[in-house]
């Protein structure tokens, strides 16, 4: 029995959503450990959910956007784009690797990459092993 | 090196009966339907392009006319009405009037009073010298015999000596055919050996015309054939036979009958072009040219002519028969003469002689691909 | 905390999703999930029997939450919202759960994909405990309206609107009104003229008194939101001070129109060296003073157009300009019944042939015998002096394809169709009324297929070839739309903002400002006296990034909070 990685996606409305149902429209397979969850704009996604997944025993986090220039709130995926380094830096320090936390653009026309990406960060996760910082980050999110 | 194109040219061609060219948008339609399309000789697409562009020099050197024998599966085809069937029948006789190195043809193209006018001169000419001779050495009562007004022997010399002129003169400028297609055209390089060995299809055309049965439908074929060989019987009759025919009154049946089978066949065919040309029952009969009607009534009239002096012959009318026979050859004499090397008619040489060469060219073409590729030879591959 | 009784559905959608994931355990599931009232599964959700369940559902058990786990919610969240509005629950009290486009159809296993399903279903139930009511707010709607640019385009706007009775500030940056149409003589494929299709609507403009036509004026700032804008323009012809002036409207119409490509970019074109190389718009020229002919003042014998000259050209504008092929066609025809024994060489690369009459349009100019050429995308023509003893000025070379051949074509005139390009000052006028461009710089619509003249931000419309070009029949029906959108809009008397924005919690703010340039829409507003930031709801549109910026977590992002995602998320890892 391989060991299935629990995967939360992040996707913004217009872009990498819309590109996710493409793969689902075209019948593309990619593996089934991702859950997604829809926001407006990757601009709303906020650090503490990347944190709050993993603590909730995620094993990776996929942060997908729209391509950069094509955001359609014209620079949200900007503000992710320098968002997400820095906590994937804070995130290196209580041991999480650097491939569970992966920051992508789909755009609307790409079902296929979007399958791509899915898989590549599926076998990968795979090959790292359960993530083993939950505990920890559980407990600095109760104070919230 | 880049060619001039001439835009005068679709103008020109106007008389020869293009009147739609520049309709043609090249969908390919055209060429896609055509059964005798093949790598090398894509028609009729290619040779409208060439025309509505005037390059002439492509045009002369151009084989694909003579490879299409008018189905018409291209004209009903075509989406804008730019009647590609009869643009190619147009450069058919554009290429006629450039191979004949006289300029009669052109002439002829060019205006259709000129052809009548020759035809009435020539068989003017032609009687007048028949009944000059004839009231000089002979008897305008007697038919057959010693006192003949046209003894065979005479006019089988006659023969002879008129075929001998057009076959000069067709040789010639079927000579100059294979000078503008093969001999002097730098993009082919034709072995001997390709020459000699493709010889066969000279003949096998000429007297088959199996081409022509691949066309979509096989009755034009058969109908075409069937005229043919009606023709070429009456030919083979008169110029090894004429004794023997002219031979009366009594019907001699052995020879006779052969005669007969060829009239009915060149009188049914005939008929059957001018009733279709007329109602226009046909693609290939919805356009005609002068020419075209010229030589058919051309050839009714020395049908009829010929079937009036026999009839007249064998029922003992001997003076009506002898007028009948200055009459016919008084038609016979301008149609062949005329027709053959300049107009309509030498397409029997021309189209032959284009498939003979098309083989020909073939050989060249591979042989130029099994060798190293240079630009030049490249381009004549695809 | 009102008690919650949540109403769960799951849809089998024929079989679309019933064959990957078993729907019945999927239901049964949720049944027991704490406070799911109700778990039902049907063929088709969607449908009428599948919706009316819904609706019944809330009205007989009092469901005041709906969670449909389906398609993806972009096919049907407002089909079910409607649903739950025809029942009495507020729309916005539902959740779906896409268990199709992202699950059925890309997963093969059937155990491992239901068991998704149960986890992004239990998501979507966690989700929708933390739900809230939402409702729009309304605003005045003032009926002026500005149009910006006097073309065509903007002229038909401002008429449409004018005869309709309410006021418009039509904004013209020449001298002049007219635009590019002002530049031509007849048009394709009808031949009608281009001066009687102005004057017409110049002559109704002057007619009606509803119109402030603003020469030699641009505008210089524009704030506000729909139904409220406050616009200033300026005017100033050069010989004055430039004077302000400050108005209020509800709308914007930008009918901005294009500018012709300089043909001088392409060398080998001889634009503006060889003295026969003309644009079309010098060609028009002629063709209005009635008279057509070479530098010398010869007639010419021979005229070659080249077709997509700065356009269809990776080196410069890979698209199309669409109206040239047309245009070349009529300048064809022009050419022959003016000029009967002149020949004319149409060299292009595709012929555009699309609209009412093009192809009718096509086939004359064939009939009167135009020679058309064709040469590759990336094999252009090259336009070279002919020598002294050619019977013609010029030679245009070029590889043709449907020949095969190199050919020469004489030439005495070359007409080179020049393409549209978006006009230089394009990316100001776009960043004034807040609507984005494309990378070639057209103004983006709002959906290029069910929305081509409304941009992303509301108010702010587009008509004509400042969004892409196009020929006259859809500039005007452009700007006749975009005039309508606005007269409903009038007509309403209100506006309904959607009640999904985000919210400053006055308490929690500290007037740190961040939020205020991070919004793309300007949307949020600092109130100097209160030193609390305050989102415009009208402006904002709910992009979310001012919430996760905001350091002090002041910001709500309505139907999006921070608790309700967190809820998703534990749900889809339970």
């Amino acid at each position: 029995m391989s060991f299935e990685p629990k995967i939360v996606g992040f996707l913004c409305n217009w872009c990498s959503y819309t590109g996710a149902d493409l793969a689902g429209t075209s019948r593309i397979p990619y593996p089934a450990n991702v859950r997604i969850i829809r926001v407006m704009c990757s601009a709303r996604i906020d650090p503490t959910f990347v944190v709050q997944a993993l603590a909730q025993g995620a094993d990776a986090v996929l942060i997908c956007g729209c391509h950069p220039g094509d955001c359609h709130y014209s620079e949200g995926n900007y503000k992710a784009m320098r968002r997400f380094p820095l906590l994937k830096q804070l995130l290196k320090a209580y041991g999480v690797e650097d491939d569970r936390v992966r920051q992508t653009w789909v755009s609307a026309s790409e079902g296929q990459r979007f399958a791509e990406i899915v898989t590549d960060l599926t076998e990968r996760v795979r090959a790292l092993g359960p993530s083993r910082i939950h505990p920890e980050l559980l407990n600095d999110q109760r104070e919230r | 090196m880049a060619i001039r194109v001439n835009p005068k040219l679709i103008d020109d061609l106007e008389r020869y009966g293009a009147e739609d060219v520049q309709k043609c948008y090249h969908c390919g339609n055209c060429s896609a339907v055509c059964t005798h399309v093949e790598p090398g000789f894509v028609f009729p697409r290619k040779p409208m392009r060439l025309l509505q562009m005037g390059l002439e020099q492509r045009l002369e050197s151009s084989l694909e006319p003579w490879l299409c024998y008018y189905c018409g599966q291209c004209s009903s085809q075509c989406p804008r009405g730019a009647e590609p069937g009869e643009t190619m029948m147009s450069l058919r006789r554009w290429l006629t009037s450039r191979y004949d190195f006289t300029g009669i043809s052109r002439l002829f193209y060019g205006s259709w009073k000129a052809e009548v006018a020759a035809i009435a001169l020539v068989g003017l000419l032609t009687a007048f010298g028949f009944l000059l001779y004839g009231f000089s050495h002979g008897n305008l009562r007697i038919y057959d015999g010693p006192g003949a007004f046209l003894p065979s022997p005479v006019v089988h010399r006659f023969d002879w000596t008129m075929a001998a002129v057009l076959v000069v003169l067709l040789a010639i400028n079927a000579g100059r055919m294979w000078w503008f297609t093969t001999g002097g055209n730098p993009r082919i390089r034709a072995p001997f050996s390709a020459y000699l060995l493709q010889l066969y299809m000279l003949p096998v055309q000429f007297f088959t015309q199996k081409r022509y049965a691949e066309c979509q439908s096989k009755r034009p074929w058969f109908l075409h054939l069937w005229l043919m060989l009606s023709y070429l019987t009456m030919l083979v009759l008169i110029m090894f036979f004429l004794r023997v025919v002219q031979a009366g009154p009594q019907i001699r049946w052995s020879a006779h009958v052969f005669g007969y089978l060829a009239s009915v066949g060149l009188l049914g065919a005939v008929g059957y072009a001018i009733y279709g040309r007329s109602k226009k029952t046909e693609i290939h009969l919805r356009h005609s040219h002068e020419s075209d009607w010229i030589f058919l009534l051309m050839l009714l009239g020395v049908t009829l002519t010929g079937v009036l002096q026999h009839i007249l012959h064998r029922s003992g009318a001997a003076m009506a028969a002898n007028v009948a026979y200055v009459v016919h050859l008084g038609l016979v004499v301008p149609m062949l003469s005329l027709e053959v090397p300049f107009s309509k008619w030498a397409h029997l040489a021309y189209r032959p002689l284009g498939m003979y060469l098309a083989q020909v060219h073939r050989a060249a073409t591979a042989r130029a691909a099994s060798v190293v590729p240079s630009p030049e030879t490249v381009r004549i591959a695809s | 905390m009102e008690e919650l009784k949540i109403g769960f559905y799951v849809c089998n959608c024929g079989t679309n999703i019933a064959h990957t994931v078993d729907v019945e355990g999927v239901k049964e599931v949720a049944a027991q999930w704490p406070e799911v009232a109700i778990a039902r599964s049907y063929r088709y959700m969607c449908s009428n029997p599948g919706q009316e369940m819904i609706v019944n559902d809330i009205r007989e058990l009092g469901l005041n939450r709906v969670v449909v786990a389906a398609c993806s919610p972009r096919m049907h969240e407002l089909t079910f919202r409607n649903a739950c509005r025809l029942g009495g629950l507020n729309p916005y009290l539902f959740e779906m759960a896409n268990i199709r486009e992202q699950c059925s159809w890309v997963h093969t296993d059937k155990l491992v994909a239901t068991e998704k399903a149960k986890a992004l279903a239990r998501g979507a139930v966690n989700r929708v405990r933390h739900h809230e009511p939402l409702d729009p707010l309304s605003a005045e709607m003032c009926p002026e309206t500005l149009v910006l640019g006097g073309g065509i385009a903007g002229l038909t706007a401002a008429l449409e609107l004018a005869l309709a009775g309410h006021p418009v500030h039509l904004v013209e940056k020449s001298d002049r009104l007219g635009g590019n149409i002002a530049r031509v003589d007849l048009t394709a494929p009808y031949f009608y003229s281009a001066r009687d299709l102005l004057a017409d609507r110049l002559t109704r403009l002057r007619a009606t008194p509803n119109v402030s036509v603003h020469l030699h004026t641009q505008l210089k700032n524009l704030s506000g939101f729909i139904g409220n804008y406050t616009a200033t323009l300026e005017t100033g012809n050069g010989d004055s001070a430039p004077r302000q002036k400050t108005i209020h409207i509800g709308n914007v119409i930008v009918a901005t129109g294009y500018k012709e490509f300089d043909a001088s970019r392409i060398t080998h074109y001889g634009y503006g060296k060889l003295p026969n190389v003309i644009t079309s718009f010098e060609f028009e020229q002629m063709l209005r003073s009635g008279r057509i002919q070479t530098q010398s003042g010869r007639p010419p014998r021979y005229v070659a157009i080249i077709h997509c000259v700065g356009s269809r050209n990776r080196e410069f504008h890979s698209y199309c300009s669409r109206v040239c092929c047309m245009t070349a066609l009529k300048y064809a025809r022009e050419l022959k019944s003016a000029l009967p024994e002149c020949y004319v060489s149409d060299i292009y690369i595709d012929m555009h042939a699309f609209g009412k009459g093009c192809e009718d349009f096509y086939r004359k100019s064939s009939e009167v015998k135009t020679l058309f050429l064709m040469y590759g995308k990336n094999e252009q023509p090259v336009i070279r002096k002919a020598d002294a003893k050619d019977d013609c000025e010029m030679l245009i070379e070029v590889d043709e394809k449907l020949s095969g051949e190199r050919i020469e074509i004489p030439a005495d005139m070359v007409i080179l169709m020049v393409g549209m390009e978006p006009r230089p000052d394009a990316g100001e006028v776009a960043h004034l009324v807040n609507i984005s461009h494309d990378k070639d710089g057209w103004f983006i619509e709002s959906h290029p297929k069910l929305d081509p003249v409304a941009t992303t931000t509301e108010g702010i419309y587009i008509a004509g070839t400042c969004a892409a070009p196009k020929d006259i029949p859809d500039t005007v029906a452009q700007a006749r739309a975009a005039a309508a959108r606005i007269l409903a809009r009038i007509a309403k008397g209100k506006i309904e903002i959607d009640g999904v924005f985000a919210e400053v919690d006055p308490e929690r703010c500290s007037g740190c400002r961040m939020c205020n340039e991070l919004c793309p829409y300007s949307a949020i507003e600092f109130d100097a006296q209160a030193k609390r930031s305050h989102v415009i709801p009208a402006v904002c549109k709910a992009c979310g990034c001012c919430v996760a910026a905001c350091p002090s977590g002041a910001i709500k992002g309505r139907h999006f909070t921070d608790q309700q995602i967190y809820a998703q998320i534990e749900g889809v890892l339970a």
